[in-house]
């Protein structure tokens, strides 16, 4: 890479070189692309939703903007991030339907963009957040600690429980938002948090009808999109929503690390400041530029750039495989075929069989014997996680309404073959659970009535899983006994 | 040296202080974490990062001499860090949050946010004027907090409750680069009943023999990404145990975090363990930041020759500019790795950020080296960092470039003297005017 010669900038076509792969034309979608990423051989990966997967161009990309980097500190983190990060974000505000590209702000994972909007609301007593049961738990436990620190902040939770029907789904909530705002008290704040896609299960939600129903009733709607951008067509414009956010490296193809936040500009006034509060802060008032907030993410502490800037190869990288479209296509049939294979092998049913609210995820139940559904377990939790990752495959494993499930993502490196064998899988790991829980030393605390009393008081110890310095495979559950081994064993069963 | 680390072969690198470098042995070794991460991106973000970074903070514990690994986790940096701590105080009416005018900016402007946002604690502001000495900053920080608690006292009569008071205090100040005694100043800090937050930013892998738990900061915090060559972004969090209860939440919120009703456990590290999905790979990396270091020599050695350029390049710089370095008259007992030499100005230059665009164009762009330029009480100053691949002859080389810029700035912002004029002429205008 040569240094820079002038204060003029660099975009990122200058900075990248042009990958010879796009000279040739893709494959068809199916295990073809699988040389394209860089999972180990013989992983079988259905689980797309929860960590994305970098293409290797990508990664190559990656690689060459940390080199650039790393040329010359001083001249990248003063000068030449700059207008490359605009670039980013005026690409993805083109992308979403956004307005404007100061409507479009970084940050580094959904979480993070949920976070710092919630932190910057003025909360006061009487003040309502409403949450759903299936709202993701950083997020979930974000509204707990602003109830927690501020008092007379009240929770109310809508309870969405699949299998369901859109318009079901809208008449609870149409219901929900009138009682709580009947019984509000005056001059009170409501905000409430509509997933556009809901993690576990993962659900496709009429979620521009429900923002539309908070709205009509006068209440804030943060949209939590994290699985959205890349996998469902977005005109935030038109949307009504307050608020979104979106990861990137989860169906987009961008490195890990990267979301943007959509402020449109009739929020901005809420968004006082990042998180951490950047240097470019300026107090509230007349002297304060309108788009202060939009300075203070483009710089609000040292970080990595590198997963930001990723995301103008990764839609290099969409538009080489075939488009948005025939992304969406291929992956929303895949995962509604698949899901019927999926039923069949286990001999269960697909949660969602007409199909309203699947795009690239599907769930099925899983055959676990009713006995052991009837309350949540977190042993039960640990242990599918760690037999499917020592048979070399993955897809999300979840308890909802007294019944375990799998949530499988479908990608374009995925096929139908792909669901026969993880069907297989899980048949033969739910019968060595049922087997094995029958002699095993559960923790009493292992147990809750529903994941959601649970996640109240996650405890530390749960299954074991013998690990090999955490580079190797676990080894599975053993059959009569469960010895804590420490906390992180319960990321597994939490995390979607 | 330079072989070990990727810059552009042209560019003399005399500012590692603000951004850090990666060194290329350790990009090297991270590289297998990466193909970790995606050969397996369920089993490594579940399960391998997590051991491996429980590892990792094992070994950061003990180098900073933590009491306990469970004290000490990973954060993408200090300002992070910082504001975590700053926010999961509550904060009341009365209470006084109390930073330096040399805080590192992004500080300052928690601080000033967190006074701007009901209940509107007192923001209070430490003056640290260079030239100083150790001795007179522990004087006037002794005096400036028993100040604080006369504020406190009235307070206390006036709303029925004892505020609190929060100081937050640079171990290593940014700009000036200078070594504060920050450990005497957190003494003070207990004996006048104020919590002390430390921003240790520049400390780790430039301050030797950190020993923690003796020590004892209320909080503290620093960089790895910075003096110990992990790579961006990296950092470290210290709460000692006795204060894990004043972190009721990460930034995001974990799924870990429990309500403090029903939180009959610590549960800090759990707390960061996971806050959504990020690149976890920097933290992995302060492992290998420590090996190479350690090949290099070990951080006593490292650090010898780095203060030794340090004294070495500042003196010669400063002979070739004529003019002085910034604790010269107090043996250099501010002086680590960064030294601080001030600009050959005329004393009535103005202190237009504008000068230190200059200076990136003059220098950065068309010398292809640059150190930090900053403006402190009444003078411009340069600040050099001084690393395992800096030579005397670097700081001579910058010596005559800032020559060159000098003049030529002067010519085209003009030295100031107007500008001055201007200013005393409009002052005597006032006071005839009031007379009248």
């Amino acid at each position: 890479m040569t240094s820079p010669n002038s204060l003029e900038t660099l975009t990122l076509d200058q900075v990248l070189k042009p990958n010879s792969l796009f000279q040739q034309s893709a494959p068809k979608f199916g295990h073809d692309f699988l040389k394209y990423y860089s999972f180990k051989a013989g992983f079988l990966n259905l689980n797309n939703g929860s960590f994305g997967a970098l293409p290797k161009v990508v990664t190559e990309a990656c690689t060459e903007l940390t080199a650039w980097q790393e040329e010359n500190t001083d001249y990248f983190f003063r000068i030449g991030f700059i207008p490359p990060l605009i670039g980013v974000r005026e690409q993805l505000a083109k992308f979403v339907g956004a307005s404007d590209v100061d409507e479009i702000v970084m940050v580094a994972n959904t979480s993070t963009g949920m976070g710092v909007v919630l932190r910057n609301f003025l909360w006061k007593s009487g003040d309502i957040i409403i949450r759903c049961n299936t709202t993701y738990a950083t997020v979930y436990k974000t509204i707990q600690y602003i109830h927690d620190t501020t008092p007379g902040v009240q929770i109310s939770e809508f309870q969405l429980l699949f299998p369901t029907t859109r318009k079901a789904v809208l008449k609870g909530w149409q219901k929900h938002i009138d009682n709580v705002k009947l019984n509000a008290p005056k001059g009170s704040k409501i905000v409430a948090i509509v997933d556009s896609i809901v993690a576990n299960p993962g659900a496709s939600m009429p979620w521009k009808e429900m923002v539309k129903i908070c709205k009509d009733a006068g209440i804030w709607a943060i949209v939590d999109g994290a699985h959205s951008v890349g996998q469902e067509p977005l005109d935030l414009k038109t949307s009504g929503a307050d608020f979104f956010v979106s990861s990137a490296h989860k169906w987009l193809n961008a490195k890990r690390g990267c979301a943007f936040l959509w402020i449109p500009k009739k929020s901005r006034d809420i968004m006082l400041t990042t998180i951490p509060t950047s240097a470019s802060y300026v107090s509230p008032g007349p002297d304060r530029p309108e788009t202060n907030i939009v300075s203070q993410f483009q710089y609000n502490g040292t970080i990595d750039y590198t997963p930001y800037l990723s995301v103008d190869y990764a839609f290099k990288w969409r538009e080489w495989v075939g488009g948005e479209a025939a992304i969406h296509k291929y992956c929303n049939r895949l995962a509604r075929e698949g899901g019927k294979v999926l039923a069949r092998v286990m001999d269960t049913n697909v949660m969602d069989p007409d199909g309203e609210f699947t795009l690239a995820m599907v769930n099925v139940v899983l055959p676990i014997a009713k006995d052991l559904s009837a309350v949540y377990d977190a042993s039960i939790a640990t242990a599918l996680t760690n037999k499917l990752l020592a048979q070399n495959l993955f897809a999300v494993t979840f308890y909802h309404r007294e019944l375990w499930w799998t949530r499988v993502s479908a990608q374009i490196w995925n096929d139908l073959s792909d669901f026969e064998i993880l069907g297989n899988a899980l048949v033969s790991i739910c019968s060595e659970i049922v087997a094995e829980h029958k002699n095993a030393n559960i923790p009493q605390n292992s147990k809750a009535q529903s994941f959601n009393s649970y996640l109240e008081r996650p405890f530390k110890g749960a299954v074991a899983h013998d690990y090999n310095k955490g580079l190797g495979y676990p080894q599975p559950v053993t059959a009569t006994t469960v010895v804590p081994v420490g906390y992180h064993t319960h990321l597994a069963s939490i995390r979607p | 040296m330079r072989e070990c680390f990727s810059f552009d072969p042209e560019y003399i690198n005399m500012n590692h202080g603000s951004y850090g470098s990666l060194p290329s042995p350790v990009a090297e070794a991270i590289k297998p974490y990466y193909a970790l991460a995606e050969a397996n991106p369920d089993l490594f973000h579940r399960f391998t990062s997590i051991d491996l970074i429980r590892n990792v903070r094992e070994r950061m514990a003990k180098f900073i001499g933590a009491a306990h690994a469970e004290e000490v986790v990973f954060v993408p940096n200090a300002s992070h860090g910082l504001n975590t701590i700053l926010r999961d105080f509550t904060w009341n009416e009365g209470d006084i949050i109390c930073s330096c005018n040399t805080s590192y900016k992004s500080i300052s402007t928690t601080a000033q946010y967190i006074s701007d946002i009901p209940p509107h604690p007192e923001n209070a502001q430490f003056s640290i004027l260079f030239p100083t000495s150790h001795t007179k900053i522990i004087q006037d920080w002794r005096a400036y907090l028993q100040s604080l608690n006369e504020t406190r006292a009235q307070s206390a009569r006036e709303l029925g409750r004892r505020p609190k008071i929060v100081a937050i205090i640079d171990s290593i100040i940014s700009v000036p680069g200078a070594l504060l005694p920050w450990k005497e100043m957190v003494k003070i800090c207990k004996e006048e009943d104020v919590w002390s937050v430390v921003d240790g930013a520049h400390s780790i892998g430039q301050e030797p023999d950190l020993n923690l738990a003796e020590a004892d900061p209320d909080f503290w915090v620093t960089n790895c990404h910075k003096w110990l060559y992990a790579k961006r972004s990296c950092a470290l969090l210290y709460v000692p145990k006795r204060n894990q209860h004043i972190i009721k939440a990460s930034f995001p919120t974990s799924h870990a975090y429990i309500s403090p009703e029903k939180r009959d456990v610590l549960n800090f590290v759990e707390q960061f363990e996971w806050n959504g999905t990020i690149d976890f790979v920097p933290y992995i990396s302060a492992s290998c930041a420590l090996d190479f270091r350690a090949w290099l020599g070990g951080e006593h050695v490292i650090n010898a020759y780095c203060h030794r350029i340090a004294l070495e390049g500042g003196k010669r710089l400063a002979q070739i500019l004529g003019t002085e370095i910034i604790d010269e008259g107090q043996d250099f007992q501010f002086t680590l790795n960064m030294v601080n030499v001030a600009v050959p100005f005329p004393p009535t230059m103005s202190s237009d950020f504008e000068i230190d665009m200059a200076f990136r164009r003059k220098l950065l762009i068309k010398k292809k080296i640059y150190p930090a330029f900053f403006y402190h009480n009444g003078k411009w100053w340069t600040r050099c960092s001084a690393q395992v691949w800096s030579q005397v002859e670097d700081f001579e080389f910058l010596g005559e470039a800032i020559l060159e810029a000098c003049k030529e700035i002067v010519r085209e912002f003009g030295d100031g003297s107007e500008e001055k004029a201007i200013r005393e002429i409009g002052k005597e205008v006032e006071n005839l005017t009031l007379k009248i």
